[in-house]
């Protein structure tokens, strides 16, 4: 499940279209200054050498180099707040902050679009909006792994 | 001292590119963005290149071009039309590795007093597979399959897979495809399968002006069943019979032109007709 879980770089067009878009180029992954994408390995013709990114491992800081550098558009040039990556899930059950343990704000303090996709209720609690686009910084500094990121692949 | 021939600069630009595609994704993973790409799509600086059977694929999908695309697809057809396929013979690293293997082949065929054989160009083969992949891609997939059988792709992607990502990846078993060339003693890939080059050889066929190798039966001073310069062509081309079917296969390397410069200077490069004229003086 969680190798599966990846997102695409940000930007990417809808799974389908971008699949048919791809050169396999790997392009992106090499401009990519936090290493965070990574081409798909193996044979599978259908995803290999296709770049995808693993938020546990190395999220998505939202540069932005990786689709401005799309020689086909797959990944389309968009201002940071649509790169629609995918959507941000918090499990307040396990978040220390809602169970009232201690006050932690890692998600609030890394995310990249700071006091919009994610703001703090009551000055404490946080709450991912849906201006999120799912870069998965959040889920990759939360020391409980309260948070997952839903790629928005996985919509259709 | 001997002057280099044309085979030495082949070599070196060869060796160069395949070099250069080591190189170019360690740098990258030391953020040196100047070159970046494989050999799907690959960016110099400003300058973008493709590989033309990749955009044609997507563009037939999508019914979509960008300028990145159409500028780096134009140079690389723009190649072809005007001097032939010669992405094969001097830039493609599998080319090397296959030309590699079939000198191999020759000389392990020489020590036991054969000479090789001639073959025919399997181009049919060739534009079979293409044709069934084009449509496969089009009708039913969502990723254009022909990439994966791009072999100087697969050359670069190791490389990238290696360096950037730490993965060693199974794709190195495709190395292996030079082993089994030298055994079966012909290039197999690049005479049966490869897809790219059918793009690039449909495209060069539309411009009769371009680079070829022209043969004049009045120099040639080695009788029939003697043919070095069939010998020295790596694909086994007959360059005496240079027609339209030998034509298609041949990659404008010069092998046959070097090894001919020795004895009647009968093959030589030039531009337009084979068939070269003497009595015009040209």
């Amino acid at each position: 499940m969680l190798r599966s879980r990846f997102l695409r770089p940000p930007g990417a067009r809808p799974e389908e279209e971008f699949l048919a878009r791809c050169l396999q180029c790997g392009q992106c992954a090499q401009v990519c200054i936090f290493e965070c994408i990574r081409m798909h390995t193996g044979f599978n013709p259908f995803l290999s050498g296709t770049p995808e990114i693993a938020p546990r491992r190395a999220p998505c800081f939202l540069c932005m180099r990786c689709s401005a550098i799309c020689p086909s558009d797959a990944l389309e040039d968009v201002p940071r707040e649509e790169a629609r990556m995918g959507f941000a899930r918090l499990d307040r059950d396990k978040c220390t902050t809602w169970r009232g343990l201690i006050i932690c704000r890692s998600c609030f303090e890394r995310c990249p679009l700071k006091a919009a996709a994610i703001v703090l209720e009551r000055g404490l609690y946080p709450v991912i909006t849906d201006k999120c686009v799912g870069c998965g910084v959040c889920e990759h500094v939360c020391p409980q792994k309260a948070i997952v990121t839903i790629p928005t692949r996985f919509v259709t | 001292m001997r002057r280099p021939g044309i085979k030495f600069w082949r070599r070196l630009v060869q060796f160069g590119v395949a070099a250069a595609f080591v190189v170019i994704p360690l740098l990258n993973h030391l953020h040196i963005n100047v070159l970046t790409g494989n050999f799907l799509a690959f960016r110099a600086g400003p300058l973008p290149l493709a590989d033309p059977l990749a955009v044609l694929q997507i563009t037939l999908k999508n019914f979509y071009l960008s300028a990145d695309l159409l500028i780096g697809a134009a140079i690389a057809l723009g190649l072809a039309a005007a001097l032939g396929t010669v992405f094969c013979s001097w830039i493609c690293p599998y080319g090397l590795l296959s030309e590699l293997s079939q000198d191999a082949a020759r000389r392990r065929a020489a020590r036991r007093g054969r000479s090789a054989p001639e073959r025919k160009t399997g181009f049919a083969v060739k534009l079979t597979l293409f044709v069934l992949g084009l449509a496969g891609f089009l009708v039913f997939s969502t990723t254009p399959v022909l990439n994966q059988l791009s072999m100087p792709a697969w050359y670069s992607r190791i490389f990238q897979f290696y360096f950037e990502q730490g993965h060693v990846s199974l794709a190195m078993v495709l190395l292996v495809l030079p082993a089994v060339e030298l055994a079966l003693g012909q290039r197999l890939w690049c005479r049966y399968f490869c897809p790219q080059s059918v793009l690039l050889m449909c495209v060069k066929l539309l411009n009769p002006a371009r680079l070829k190798v022209r043969f004049d039966a009045h120099r040639c001073i080695c009788a029939r069943p003697r043919d070095p310069c069939r010998q020295a062509c790596s694909l086994s081309l007959d360059p005496k019979t240079l027609g339209d079917a030998v034509d298609v296969a041949c990659n404008n390397c010069g092998d046959c032109v070097a090894v001919c410069k020795r004895r009647g200077r009968a093959l030589c490069f030039g531009f337009g007709s084979h068939k070269k004229n003497s009595a015009a003086g040209n």
